[in-house]
């Protein structure tokens, strides 16, 4: 008899994969497409505002909205800290070489991000940011964020959690997007969660034990 | 989105532009443009290329369809970026559970490439270290082949061993070839008389001259290219359907 063992969330991304191919062609932008099909977008434009943050998360978020305007979508940057790593840079030029626009602040008043786009992707913090100790303007965002009413989608980890520990009083996003294995404090995630980036060598599934579920077909990403 | 709509909405009937074959030198224009203005990393592009390339597989070959008892695949790669692409195809085959096989017989020591070889050693992706001549054991042994050996770039005329002995192979199998980019051994902008006879063709973010008439399943792969560059090259990429990284032509 075969037990499908539960699916075991880690307790930090501790593998470090490295390497300009895994982060460059994280395949969990496919999803955003999931979560939020075009048609199904409130705005007249396909708008989405995407936070990057100064370290690999944020390197996600500027890959991510690549794909997303090759999709067709209309994705805006807010990348208030930009890494020194040249591997950051290039992604950074990436995005501009296609138009996609950069915001050079983030509205405070909330309504204006309510109003100009559909969806904010939280591409800020991963699994091995210092949540206890944010420094700005990362504590402004997330305050901002708290207040919004269109959807947010977390990349990895909610920005501003534990990554142990569901949070009481930090951001609530609808979509969470865990890459490669889901964290902790996602145990009890209510919202829409997806498990992205099927490409991870099985002796480290089994290693850690992480009982990934069966990927349909050819899909990169699953919804849990 | 609605580029339909849109052209339709438009009173006047528009003509689509017919997609554009390209030339050995603006093949190489590109992927340069890429790399320097546009800050694509190298490991970054093939990972795009490889992955759409072992997409197109599923798709011409899906597992169902495969006559054999296990899905095996050989994966025939070169010492340069074409094999390069093959690795990382071989290696997303084995996420979509075919069991592939790599032969490799020449590795570049560029550090990429051995990053990619060992990323397949460590995937449990067996490696041959010579292919029979005799034809049959291929036959009897996988469901196709993946020519990942010679890309744009590569100078067809003046081909070194190991890889003419392997064209010569590659000519008297029974089972399929899937081509990378460009069928190994042909003109990158002349279709071949004599050379290897693919059955699914891979063309790599634009079809290449040689590729007009190909008489296969042709397929088109790798949904990454800069709008700024599909114009400069007036390349008409034709659209991808929903959030596919690849077509059929």
């Amino acid at each position: 008899m075969d037990f499908v063992e539960e699916l075991r969330p880690t307790s930090s991304c501790s593998t470090n994969f490295g390497g300009q191919g895994s982060t460059a062609h994280q395949p969990f932008l496919y999803d955003n497409p999931k979560a939020f099909p075009l048609s199904s977008l409130a705005k007249k434009q396909p708008t989405v505002l995407v936070i990057c943050g100064p370290d690999q998360n944020g390197s996600i978020g500027l890959v991510c909205a690549r794909h997303l305007r090759m999709y067709e979508y209309e994705p805006t940057i807010y990348h208030p800290q930009r890494s020194s790593q040249s591997l950051h840079q290039d992604f950074t030029v990436q995005c501009e070489k296609m138009d996609i626009p950069s915001l050079s602040y983030l509205p405070t008043e909330v309504q204006l991000i309510n109003d100009a786009y559909n969806l904010v992707i939280d591409a800020m913090m991963g699994p091995d940011a210092d949540c206890a100790n944010l420094r700005e303007p990362y504590p402004g965002i997330l305050v901002t964020l708290k207040q919004i009413k269109i959807p947010i989608a977390s990349v990895d980890v909610p920005s501003g959690w534990d990554v142990e520990e569901p949070s009481q009083d930090g951001i609530n996003p609808e979509v969470l997007i865990s890459l490669t294995a889901p964290k902790k404090c996602a145990i009890s995630f209510s919202g829409k969660h997806f498990l992205a980036g099927r490409f991870l060598p099985y002796d480290i599934q089994k290693k850690y034990d992480l009982n990934l579920p069966d990927y349909p077909g050819t899909d990169c990403l699953i919804e849990l």
